[in-house]
């Protein structure tokens, strides 16, 4: 009886846990039709994320190296330290430890974690050398609070050599200044990426290599810098810093036949290797971000164009008046008073008046047209950031005072590679070429930037003003300093007033001296250009007197060593016969 | 009936050895490819210190001092130089 009362109760309950295990079978299984249908790619995106990581390989920035293949940078590894501030226990501890490990303050370190107490992530010191990552290793600090990662570490093996040109790399490898800058997109390279299986714990288990972006390491590039050659001008600029005690000084080297700069140097300079020391006058590469008047340097580039152009004889006579010429409203004076001079003559004595008056013949519209066909008032295109391109005012602001002022190298800037680069013009025969650093020909890449070949005037009257007023100016004239015993030099010395912005006139005691010569003068193989930047002791303050002894010294030495350099190719040819 | 079922089961079994000697292959040659990877890096830093070394070494900056004032034995090298070449 009480069975059979039971029993609908019992068929009831059976049905509710059937229906309640298929409903929950029914859940489970919509559940799975959502998981492995509906959001499938959802869900698989999300569990990719969480397996894979992706990690940058960071690529090797190229060497740079000189004509000779001499190292002038390259590129180590090293370890940069970081901390976890959210994990560190004790940071006073820490930060006192770490501080004495890598030589760096305590009190700004325990600033420092203090203010990224929840970060995960907090430099200390990056960069550190091999005896400061051992010595963190040492202390033996709590592992999950601190790291080292591996980070490449730009090297200048020469020391401070050429700093100005080659620049740096800053503390994220981004090239700074000089070759490093220009060439960065070459250097630098493209980092690659690889994609890592990892477990819950955070362990890699397997390397996605079809996913992974290949690194493409930094190409190397070869300079027409000669490490020798920079190492002799720089020992002359600094000569000449303790000699004069100048504001600055800068010296550039070119072969006037190709327009490879073979040294380029400037003073005052700066440590690559250290570049936080010093002030910021040391990072101007004044041999193209510095401008002055050329002065007495550019009267030989016009009196050859206008012997180019027909305008000018080589034997015409030119009054200089004793030294005193009124010119409209303006008395212009020599260094010494001379009756009649050549044409060569006027350049060997630098007559301001023999230029005035060849000024007066040329008219301001073709000494405008000379200055610019020898590249005043624009970039020569040399592969540095930062270069200036001086200044040539539009002719229609030029006045009569300018046929005085133009002739004589005034009332126009450049840089010293301007004023260089326009005289290879007449030690080439000619033809302007765009002064460069990258050697071509030694690059699986071409040139970055084109190397522009013009003639700007002929040959023979390129040839007749280096080979005859030029040479007597070392010989008999204001370069008599830079007259060497091995070489026939020609050279022209330059003293620009510096102009006084307190009082609106040229300055009487500050000056910029320069002097730019050139060997063999039947020949010319290099060219060099010293100039010194306001000396302040000794004197007189002359380009004849303070630039001439340094540039001559700097070319001797240069053509000596590329002639030795060429006597032991030879003898190495000789002696090893060609397979 | 046995035979063929036994002669199924053996080559299943055989082609998952072969996969799994296949599969321990791939993975040991990936080990090794990383590992010379690994030394090539540690080869070519070594190869820039040491570069580095000798350029800081043989700087012109360094020598030419030294060469000027006569205190390096430049003729020694020169020998040394032109007996190597003869060779």
């Amino acid at each position: 009886m009480s069975d059979d009362s039971h029993k609908p109760v019992l068929l009831r309950r059976e049905r509710l846990v059937a229906a309640g295990v298929v409903l929950i079978w029914t859940i489970l299984a919509a559940r799975l039709v959502q998981i492995q249908g509906l959001q499938r790619k959802e869900f698989a995106h999300r569990a990719r994320r969480q397996q894979t990581i992706e990690q940058t390989i960071p690529a090797r920035p190229g060497d740079i190296f000189d004509r000779s293949g001499r190292l002038l940078a390259t590129t180590t590894r090293a370890e940069s330290l970081f901390v976890d501030p959210s994990r560190i226990d004790d940071p006073w501890g820490v930060s006192l430890s770490l501080s004495e490990a890598v030589h760096i303050d305590s009190d700004r370190l325990y600033e420092r974690i203090g203010a990224s107490r929840n970060s995960r992530f907090l430099w200390v010191k990056r960069r550190l050398s091999r005896d400061e990552a051992d010595a963190v290793r040492r202390l033996d600090l709590p592992r999950h609070c601190w790291g080292l990662r591996r980070e490449y570490l730009r090297q200048y093996p020469q020391g401070t050599l050429a700093s100005h040109v080659l620049g740096l790399r800053d503390i994220d490898g981004i090239g700074r200044g000089g070759v490093e800058q220009a060439f960065d997109a070459l250097l630098r390279g493209r980092d690659g990426t690889r994609r890592l299986v990892r477990d819950a714990r955070g362990f890699v288990l397997d390397e996605l290599d079809q996913v992974a972006q290949p690194v493409e390491h930094g190409q190397d590039i070869h300079l027409t810098l000669d490490a020798v050659v920079q190492t002799h001008v720089e020992h002359q600029l600094d000569r000449l810093m303790e000699e004069w005690k100048p504001v600055a000084v800068s010296a550039v080297v070119l072969d006037p036949n190709s327009g490879e700069i073979v040294a380029m140097a400037s003073r005052p300079t700066f440590d690559q290797n250290d570049p936080g020391a010093g002030d910021g006058e040391g990072w101007v590469n004044r041999a193209i971000a510095a401008v002055s008047e050329p002065g007495s340097t550019f009267k030989p580039l016009i009196v050859a164009w206008a012997l180019d152009r027909e305008l000018l004889l080589r034997d015409e006579p030119f009054d200089c008046e004793q030294g005193e010429y009124r010119m409209g409203g303006r008395l212009l004076h020599d260094h010494h008073p001379y009756g009649v001079l050549s044409t060569a003559d006027v350049l060997v004595k630098s007559s301001n008046i023999g230029m005035a008056k060849i000024g007066e013949r040329l008219g301001n519209e073709r000494l405008h047209t000379a200055a610019t066909a020898f590249g005043f008032g624009r970039k020569t295109g040399v592969e540095l950031p930062g270069e200036l391109s001086g200044t040539l005012r539009p002719l229609p602001l030029w006045t009569d005072y300018s046929l005085g002022s133009i002739p004589m190298g005034q009332e126009l800037s450049a840089t010293p590679l301007q004023v260089v680069t326009a005289h290879a013009v007449l030690a080439n025969g000619g033809r302007m070429i765009t002064p460069h650093l990258f050697a071509s020909g030694r690059h699986p890449a071409p040139s970055p930037r084109n190397v522009v070949t013009s003639r700007v005037i002929g040959e023979e009257a390129a040839n007749w003003v280096v080979r005859v007023p030029l040479v007597q100016v070392v010989e008999r004239g204001t370069g008599r300093k830079a007259a060497l015993e091995d070489f026939q030099v020609f050279g022209k010395s330059g003293t620009a007033q510096k102009f006084d912005a307190a009082t609106g006139q040229y300055s009487h005691t500050r000056h910029v001296c320069s002097f730019v010569c050139g060997a063999p003068a039947d020949d010319p193989r290099l060219l060099v250009l010293v100039t010194v930047d306001e000396p302040t002791v000794g004197g007189p303050h002359f380009g004849g007197t303070v630039a001439a002894p340094a540039a001559a010294q700097i070319l001797r030495r240069a053509l000596l060593y590329r002639e030795n350099r060429t006597r032991f190719a030879e003898d190495f040819d000789d002696a090893v016969p060609a397979r | 009936m046995f035979f063929r079922f036994g002669a199924a089961l053996v080559l299943v079994i055989l082609i998952a050895l072969l996969g799994i000697a296949i599969e321990k292959r791939n993975l040991a040659l990936r080990r090794s490819i990383s590992l010379q990877d690994y030394r090539r890096e540690q080869l070519l830093e070594q190869r820039a210190r040491l570069r580095l070394e000798t350029e800081q070494l043989g700087a012109p900056g360094r020598l030419l001092d030294e060469v000027e004032a006569g205190r390096l034995p430049l003729e020694v090298a020169e020998e040394a130089e032109s007996s190597s070449v003869a060779r």
